[in-house]
């Protein structure tokens, strides 16, 4: 496929396009028709949302602070010094200076390593959270408690939160999507609330990251969207029926929330065949475009995609959209690999903070930009570093924080959180602020009592509020 | 970062593993002893040893890691770049204010000795010598946590009574029994993985009006004894057992991986002991046997160690020998003993108490076990081991024979395409130029694909029988702890055994000449382990009702989960070591308690109290899991071959890379049960992996249950789908006259049960509202899943031998066992375009696509 747009694909845009067509309007009246009451409508918030959107950007493996958002002079000075840290790991380990040089960045002279030279531009949109910590320094326990607040059981998470307590502005795509979704489904579960509002993984392609291939427009498949020999009319007749005969056995059985999720998830796939195609559609972005989020170039192209997409689905009403970048987990090889993955995530970033900006759009969406810990100041084997929960970094940009703020301090080498400490309640709770929603009133009444994503913690970091 | 560090770090990173004691050449072990290591002593610990205690400077030069780690000043050897060591600015005094010794400058020729050392790259044995790891682990106090603790019998006379002494406490009130079609249903979903036919709901239906609980008994024996039961609950422990057909990434077949899986169904259809189950698994190779079949199934069983992910690239055999014998640690503890061990190989477990020390009295154990996984070598496969050669007599041949003529064309095919190779390589230096990648990968495929073939063929040039499994090394070694998991740091040296925590202290003896596998097997199979017995029944529970008795089954450690009813399950673990292990009896003992017969009705005031049915006040209504439901499609359908297939798939392409040479797509194109569809890693089958399949690279207790979009998509739109329900519309169109015969029979075929009339009101307004002409299919439209064998797919391939109504699902009738092994490979240009029903037809293939995406069909009551 072509770059440029040809006038056949101008002919399909504007003929499966948004809004246009009497089929889309037609499935979405009849759906209006199906369930009058549809729990993922919009719903108003606690009290004024200071973001309506949300764009989490997972970092799996767990990026060192040390070496990018969490100047440490002192480190610096006491590189292979015997490091005083980790207990019996720890100790006898040295501590290792970051190989790259800190730089202070915009008018508010943020302090970002030379890792992250595009990003370092917008220095002046990011609120960094330096006083980070969590409670186990294990991947899977600690990517579960980031996303759903606990690791011992199976939570709702933070997306589901999000769309349970706000709904979704457009009911004709999935309120939470999950782009290059790894295997732990349970990340991003609805759990004990309504099975509607799990995260819908869009273009998880088997065994590899999200990418177009050889071609610049192509767009992830989003698998079984068109039926074969089938109008959507005719489909919608038997849908008819198939949520006839669930709504018979919901009525007969009284109450069962697998049925409604069903329910709701067929109207869901249904309204998703007319809408979700263009909106993955990216032969409707400019080369210009693709190109300033790094689509074409191998190093970039993945996560530039997953951005690209990612405002696209923002724009379209999406609430809450979580991408992913994975390998950060630099045990050893820390100095190239460290190179590698932030050059994978740096411009892409970079151009979508810019372009949400001029869309108007960055005002009322939530960066958010988390690996599950950070890493330890003492060296691993001379070029890695190890797990650190204790004490990292996490930055937040756009909807409602300050930018070119530094909330949140670690120790002189890194290691623990000693200043505005924010433990993964707190940042749950912050969030859910930020998108008005009360954290201690977002509860959900489950087995006799009543369920919040911050368990029985978490306080809102104020100071960050724009 | 300049470009100039970029490229010293690219020189240096790749050296320093290599310095490994074991690599080091004699030549250079003998100079270090001989030149340095006295020098070293004499002159500078002093001041920079851990034994001397003292380390100026940050530097210690008494170990490996130290004086290449170096001091507060940064690198000393300078190994990059020896005009610039530090080392050696100091010790020729050309270092202000370092000068080293301070005292005294070294002779010259000490001085020289060090600069040769350093020019040959600063080899190093001493890594073996100063590290010790102590355990802060105490073993007796973690003794108390329950789970650690054997069994006690408890008082109670059977499941119900736990159960309603529960009940009781908790003031709730018990659903009665499900009625005779629901229980019919679950039995058969929870025994067979299989709904059950019209034929067989008639006859238990009019069994159970006449006695009910003879009926149950009857059927349940019956269930317990058809082959389908190990398809079921063999697939049950392979989600356990993390198996899978391929290495993982990089992702190379594993042509023999299937042998394992037919074990593991054929141990639960024999009903095999569960001890003797493990015991085979873990040592079957070393166990003794009464026949050549017997001794063959116990050599295949010990695939169980062999079968999991790999991380072939790894080009360093240490670490990839590690990390074979954690994923096997791993496997073995969270399956057998729901612990979580493998969390000690860098320090002691953070929560149970099992010190980093026990890890590697395991780890021993595996380290002098030789896995053979096969797989060929290749550019991302460093590590390809061997086989199994099974003996002949044990099964019959399954791959071709060739002739002496055959063989010959193979081995000059492999001559020929490397002097091929070479000649491009000639060609390609004389021009100035790199010969073009593509082509050379190619023909390094021919190469590799063929001498495959000739290495799997014996003198005769007969196909050998080949399994994945394990023996004793050639070397039985003691593991040394490695600090933080690193092979580049052992500690001391751990005498091969097991966990304390689950020991009673009497001191394990393992002989010098064995791997000490055979001890592990007992050990793991006493009934005075406290967990063995609990994990397994606890797993089985789940599986019957929905729930464990224990929430984190493969974690009963000081963070797992209590169980809801304990007494219970010492109570099942005691009965099923006493009836000798046997999975069908306490199977048999659960299905026939009030507990698991209780209907699921939902209940306003038992809700409110127990919304998670904790209590087990009613039966948890569950969502058919992602082969039940496939096979259940493809049942009603009509299309379901029941029979096993020969081997796999996979083991007809044999040995090969998955993505590169082959596409794993080209797997899925059949009717067999689905246990029988090749696993492979990271391309797991689309009607699998979209149902919550499990990702099978580790040890999978439960599976997770979705309810998505994506998978609604799948119902609507997939061939897979239509095309079963096209098949399941034909068959009741040759079958029954009248439409009314039609629709109450699609209700029986999908439900198990009479359509109730507010169904019949709503499917009369579709029939009455379907007026549509089919949308003529796109020509391109990929039918990945659609069976194309002879006689498979279409009217005919519904209606001969096998009906869905058929009473019975046993053996198919008439059919070429050859038959099963006709996996053809699609190409998409093949898949023909979908020809339009007549429209009274389409309808009805509307209507029973509507049943089958319908949530009644997906949802066990």
């Amino acid at each position: 496929m072509n770059s440029f747009p040809t006038r056949r694909d101008a002919i399909r845009t504007v003929s499966t396009g948004f809004g246009g067509l009497a089929f889309a309007s037609l499935a979405a009246q009849l759906a209006r028709a199906e369930s009058a009451k549809n729990p993922l409508a919009s719903k108003s918030p606690n009290f004024e949302a200071r973001a309506k959107n949300v764009i989490f950007m997972n970092m799996g493996g767990a990026p060192s602070h040390v070496d990018t958002f969490d100047y440490k002079p002192k480190l610096q000075a006491d590189s292979g010094k015997a490091g005083k840290y980790g207990g019996k790991g720890g100790r006898g380990s040295k501590l290792l200076g970051s190989p790259w040089e800190f730089k202070q960045h915009g008018q508010s002279g943020l302090w970002i390593s030379e890792l992250f030279p595009n990003l370092a531009q917008e220095a002046d949109e990011l609120c960094l959270l330096r006083g980070m910590h969590c409670d186990a320094p294990n991947h899977n326990e600690a990517t579960t408690q980031t996303h759903t607040g606990s690791f011992q059981f199976v939570r709702p998470s933070m997306g589901a939160w999000t769309l349970y307590g706000l709904g979704t502005d457009n009911t004709d795509l999935p309120g939470f999507v999950v782009l290059n979704a790894g295997n732990a489904v349970n990340n991003y579960a609805s759990a004990f609330l309504p099975a509607y509002y799990q995260g819908t993984i869009v273009g998880r392609e088997q065994g590899g990251q999200l990418s177009g291939g050889s071609s610049m427009d192509e767009s992830p498949e989003v698998d079984n969207i068109k039926n074969a020999s089938q109008s959507p009319e005719a489909q919608r007749t038997q849908l008819d029926l198939i949520q006839a005969l669930n709504r018979n056995k919901l009525k007969r059985e009284g109450h069962q929330p697998q049925v409604e999720g069903m329910i709701q998830s067929f109207e869901l796939a249904y309204r998703m065949q007319s809408t979700m195609p263009a909106v993955v559609d990216l032969s409707r972005e400019s080369t210009a475009m693709k190109e300033a989020y790094g689509i074409g170039n191998s190093q970039t192209d993945s996560f530039g995609r997953q951005c690209l997409l990612a405002r696209r689905m923002v724009e379209n009403g999406v609430r809450y959209v979580e991408i992913s970048s994975g390998g950060w987990d630099h045990h050893n090889n820390l100095k190239a690999e460290m190179e590698d993955h932030c050059a994978q995530i740096d411009q892409p970033i970079a151009t979508l903070i810019n372009d949400l900006r001029q869309r108007d759009l960055l005002k009322d969406t939530l960066i958010i930009w988390a690996g599950e810990f950070g890493r330890t100041p003492h060296g691993e084997g001379g070029d890695g570093r190890d797990h650190n929960n204790k004490g990292y970094t996490t930055w937040m940009a756009g909807g409602g924080v300050k930018g070119g703020f530094s909330y949140g301090n670690t120790d002189e080498h890194g290691y623990e959180a000693v200043e505005g400490r924010m433990h993964i309640h707190d940042w749950h709770a912050t969030i859910l602020h930020l998108l008005g929603l009360d954290h201690e009133k977002l509860t959900y009444r489950y087995a006799g009592r009543d369920f919040r994503l911050t368990d029985v913690g978490g306080s809102v970091a104020k100071d960050i509020l724009a | 970062m300049s470009l100039r560090t970029l490229l010293l770090l690219s020189l240096i990173t790749p050296a320093l593993p290599l310095l490994a004691q074991e690599n080091l050449p004699q030549e250079q072990l003998e100079f270090f002893e001989e030149h340095i290591r006295p020098a070293l002593a004499d002159y500078c610990y002093e001041c920079h040893s851990e034994e001397a205690g003292k380390t100026r400077g940050g530097l210690l030069l008494d170990t490996y890691e130290g004086i290449r780690q170096g001091g507060d000043s940064g690198d000393t050897l300078g190994l990059d770049d020896l005009s610039d060591s530090l080392f050696m600015l100091a010790i020729t005094w050309d270092y202000e204010d370092y000068e080293m010794p301070p005292k005294q400058k070294m002779p010259q020729d000490v001085i020289d000795k060090f600069e040769e050392w350093l020019e040959m790259g600063a080899p190093d044995p001493r890594m073996r010598e100063k590290h010790y790891v102590e355990s802060a682990v105490d073993i007796e106090e973690g003794r108390e946590h329950w789970a650690f603790q054997k069994p006690i019998r408890p008082q109670g006379q059977n499941i119900d009574s736990f159960v309603e002494s529960q009940l009781k406490e908790a003031k709730l009130i018990p659903n009665s029994a499900a009625d005779s079609l629901t229980l019919l249903r679950r039995l058969n979903f929870d025994l067979v993985g299989l709904p059950p036919t019209p034929g067989e709901a008639r006859v238990f239906h009019a069994a159970y009006q006449q006695n009910p609980e003879a009926a149950i008994a009857t059927k349940v024996d019956q269930l317990l004894a058809r082959p389908q039961f190990g398809e079921r609950w063999g697939r049950h422990w392979l989600d356990v057992a993390r198996y899978a057909e391929s290495s993982g990434e990089p992702n190379f077949t594993f042509p023999h991986a299937w042998r394992y899986r037919d074990y593991v169904i054929d141990s639960f259809n024999q009903d095999k002991p569960y001890n003797q189950f493990i015991k085979e698994q873990v040592a079957g190779d070393l166990l003794p046997y009464q026949s050549e079949t017997q001794h063959q199934e116990q050599l295949v069983a010990t695939g169980f160690l062999a079968v999991g992910n790999k991380g072939l690239n790894d080009r360093n055999p240490r670490t990839f020998m590690m990390d074979l014998v954690d994923e096997q640690i791993d496997t073995v503890t969270k399956s057998v003993l729901g612990v979580t061990a493998a969390c000690a190989r860098c320090h002691d477990h953070k929560f149970d108490p099992i010190p980093t020390t026990d890890y590697y009295a395991l780890a021993g154990i595996f380290m002098s076990t030789e896995t053979l996984y096969g797989t060929i070598p290749g550019l991302q496969n460093h590590r390809p081991a061997e086989l199994m050669v099974l003996p002949r007599n044990g099964g019959a041949q399954l791959g071709p024979s060739y002739s002496a003529e055959e063989i010959e064309n193979m081995k000059k095919i492999v001559a020929d395409t490397e002097q091929q190779m070479l000649d491009i390589r000639t060609n390609a230096r004389k021009g100035g130029e790199r010969p073009e990648q593509r082509q050379m990968v190619q023909l390094r495929n021919r190469i590799s694909l063929t001498q495959g073939k000739l290495d799997s063929l014996d003198a005769d040039g007969n196909t050998r029988n080949y399994a994945m499994g394990v023996r004793e090394a050639a070397e039985i070694e003691n593991a040394h702890v490695l600090v933080r998991g690193d092979v580049e740091k052992p500690a001391q040296e751990i005498e091969r055994g097991f966990l304390q925590v689950l020991s009673n202290g009497e001191p394990v003896s393992i002989g010098s000449g064995s791997s000490g596998r055979l001890e592990l097997a007992d050990w793991l199979t006493s009934t005075d382990n406290p967990l063995t017995a609990r994990v397994m029944v606890n797993r089985i529970w789940m599986h019957l009702l929905g729930e464990p008795i224990v929430g984190s089954l493969n974690n009963w450690g000081l963070t797992g989960q209590e169980p809801t009813h304990p007494d219970l399950l010492d109570y099942l673990a005691i009965r099923f070591m006493e009836n000798g292990w046997s999975t069908k009896d306490i199977i048999r003992e659960i299905v026939l308690s009030d507990t698991y017969q209780r209907a699921s009705t939902y209940h306003e005031g038992n809700y409110a109290a127990d919304p998670e049915n904790t209590h087990l006040w009613r039966a948890n209504p569950r969502q058919l899991d992602a082969e039940s439901l496939r096979d259940s499609m493809l049942a009603v359908a009509g299309q379901l071959d029941t029979d096993r297939p020969i081997a796999s798939p996979v083991s007809e392409v044999g040995d090969a890379r998955v993505g590169r040479q082959i596409d794993a797509l080209s797997f899925y194109n059949m009717n067999y049960r689905s246990v029988y569809l090749p696993v492979i890693r990271n391309a797991v089958a689309e009607p699998l992996a979209l149902f919550d399949f499990v990702n099978p690279a580790e040890s999978v207790p439960r599976r997770t249950e979705t309810n998505v979009s994506s998978q609604a998509l799948f119902l609507m739109n997939n061939h897979f789908v239509t095309d079963a329900a096209r098949n399941m519309a034909t068959f009741l169109t040759e079958r029954f006259s009248h439409p009314d015969e039609r629709i109450t029979s699609a209700f029986l075929l999908a439900y198990g049960r009479m359509p109730a009339p507010e169904d019949l009101a709503v499917t009369k307004e579709f029939f009455a509202n379907y007026d549509f002409e089919p949308v003529v299919a796109e020509a391109s439209a990929e039918r990945p899943f659609q069976r194309r064998g002879p006689g498979a797919s279409g009217a005919e391939g519904g209606m001969e031998g096998r009906g869905p109504m058929g009473a019975s699902g046993g053996k198919g009738k008439g059919k070429g066992k050859g038959k099963g092994r006709g996996v053809d490979t699609p190409s998409t240009a093949n898949y023909e375009a979908v020809k339009p029903l007549p429209k009274e037809q389409e309808a009805l293939a509307m209507f029973c696509q509507a049943l089958i995406s319908s949530a009644e069909f997906r949802i066990l009551n």
